[in-house]
């Protein structure tokens, strides 16, 4: 019984897990975001994005390693905001091109 | 259309003030009303590239000076376990303190308290818990490499270096198999050397290397061992993936090893991470998918707040007891539902079922859980 018991509450989640997989392949939601990048990250490499590129750089470097772990918080002030990506560059492994464009785009 | 009767609006709100007929009845002369005109004018001219210059003068980012930060999770759960309530509140200061431009002292406590039903049932009772999570120093002495010295979080596995704290953890239970390699505390004393840099465009790797010197102090007790976590991570389609060892320098020189995977749809909204680990005191894995449903074809407004967890998880007994790991082997699946009233609080809820062979039980809870952030001094640019 016990048994029978797991294997149903195993199928149930395998189940949902298939959905909520299939609901991020159909998902558009984010599209935006993750399209953009690629021009960007493009014109990272070169050194010639403007502000506007750097700042979806950053919201996509923001959502690509804070978003990992945590929802999006509300921006902080510039100083803080320098204390507390130093404090994530160690916790979270960023790189440091990953620190400068958060910062920007958590400050601006 | 619009723009005709937009443009006839803007004629006729002009129209008194381009008169002056409102003005002269209160005794005020042309001559008067032109120099007040040349004088606002003036004012405009100087003023306008004042804040032309203050709106366009940017930030040098390599160069704010950062600011002590305090910050801390707050939370309170109810768990039901087996048909016994528990009243968990919980506080977890975190104080951050840069010195320079490449050091920062950073420090977290717990103090929490586990209320239980006395046995003899009448209210509860409990005794406040107090930890140092993890005080240490950091030096990043470049790009690629940043050294850590004193108490900080064990990295083996991702869910005790980067989702415990109560704010972030999606469901409010603690893997099973979380003290394989972490022990009860889930810190080590000791130095450790860690980094993240780009391979290529596509791909980044991160690493924590660390050794733990013997520590029987209370609350900041930690064993003798070594061990690295390494991982790499894929920005496109938001992959990590990666491996965890540690080896103990004391007592039967055991080893551990784990894996974990992380993935994170750039299309959507959800969160999928799983982790194994194996020890000599067990094994197990863990499996869990979050959903925000951020994209609901209903109620969009009320649903973008609400949060769908899911883990199942399943523990393996080793050749050696451990007191922090379950004793028989065991089996749990999760589901819990999480609203976000803004970003940093919430309401958490979720249901569990525990198969052992010992017997099964159920695990409910419910709580809020809250995070606050204050920076201790100005925070903004002078």
């Amino acid at each position: 019984m016990t048994a029978r018991r797991y294997v149903t509450c195993g199928i149930l989640t395998l189940a949902m897990a298939l959905f909520l997989t299939a609901g991020a392949l159909a998902g558009n939601d984010r599209s935006g975001t993750a399209n953009a990048p690629a021009t960007a990250t493009t014109a990272a490499a070169s050194g010639k994005q403007d502000e506007a590129a750097l700042r979806i750089e950053g919201e996509r470097r923001f959502r690509a390693n804070c978003g990992r772990c945590h929802q999006a918080p509300h921006k902080f002030p510039p100083r803080m905001m320098a204390t507390i990506i130093r404090h994530m560059r160690v916790r979270a492994t960023l790189t440091d091109e990953d620190m400068r464009l958060i910062l920007q785009y958590m400050t601006q | 259309m619009r723009l005709d009767l937009e443009g006839t609006s803007g004629t006729s709100r002009k129209k008194p003030g381009v008169r002056g007929s409102r003005i002269r009845p209160i005794g005020i002369t042309r001559a008067a009303s032109q120099m007040a005109m040349r004088c606002l004018a003036v004012l405009c001219l100087l003023g306008i590239p004042a804040v032309a210059c203050a709106q366009s003068e940017p930030l040098d980012f390599d160069n704010i000076k950062p600011v002590p930060v305090f910050s801390a999770g707050v939370g309170f759960i109810t768990a039901f376990q087996g048909g016994t309530p528990n009243l968990d509140p919980l506080v977890s200061p975190v104080i951050l303190v840069p010195l320079g431009q490449n050091w920062l002292i950073e420090s977290r406590d717990t103090f929490e308290s586990d209320l239980a039903p006395p046995p003899d049932g009448i209210g509860y009772k409990g005794v406040l818990e107090k930890e140092v999570d993890y005080l240490q120093v950091d030096y990043i002495a470049n790009p690629y490499l940043t050294v850590t010295v004193g108490r900080f979080l064990t990295p083996f596995g991702i869910f005790n270096e980067r989702l415990y704290p109560i704010w972030i953890r999606d469901l409010q239970s603690d893997p099973l198999i979380l003290p394989i390699a972490t022990g009860p505390s889930g810190a080590q004393t000791g130095a450790m050397l860690r980094g993240g840099f780009s391979i290529t465009p596509r791909v980044e790797m991160n690493y924590a290397t660390y050794f733990s010197t013997l520590s029987t102090i209370n609350r900041i007790d930690s064993d003798r061992d070594a061990g690295f976590r390494t991982g790499l991570f894929f920005p496109g389609p938001r992959v990590e993936i990666g491996g965890s060892f540690q080896h103990l320098l004391q007592d039967d020189h055991s080893n551990a090893f784990g894996f974990h995977f992380e993935w994170q749809p750039p299309s959507t909204s959800l969160d999928l991470r799983a982790e194994y680990a194996r020890s000599h005191n067990g094994s197990g894995y863990w499996i869990e998918p979050a959903y925000k449903l951020t994209n609901a074809p209903i109620w969009r407004h009320e649903l973008r707040h609400v949060q769908l967890v899911g883990r199942m998880q399943q523990f393996f007994t080793g050749t050696v007891v451990d007191d922090d790991l379950p004793v028989l082997n065991t089996n749990m699946f999760e589901f819990g539902m999480n609203y976000y009233f803004r970003d940093d609080i919430r309401f958490v809820s979720s249901y569990g079922r525990q198969f052992a062979t010992g017997g099964n039980e159920n695990v409910w809870t419910l709580g809020l859980t809250y995070r606050v952030a204050l920076p201790l001094g100005h925070g903004d640019v002078q």
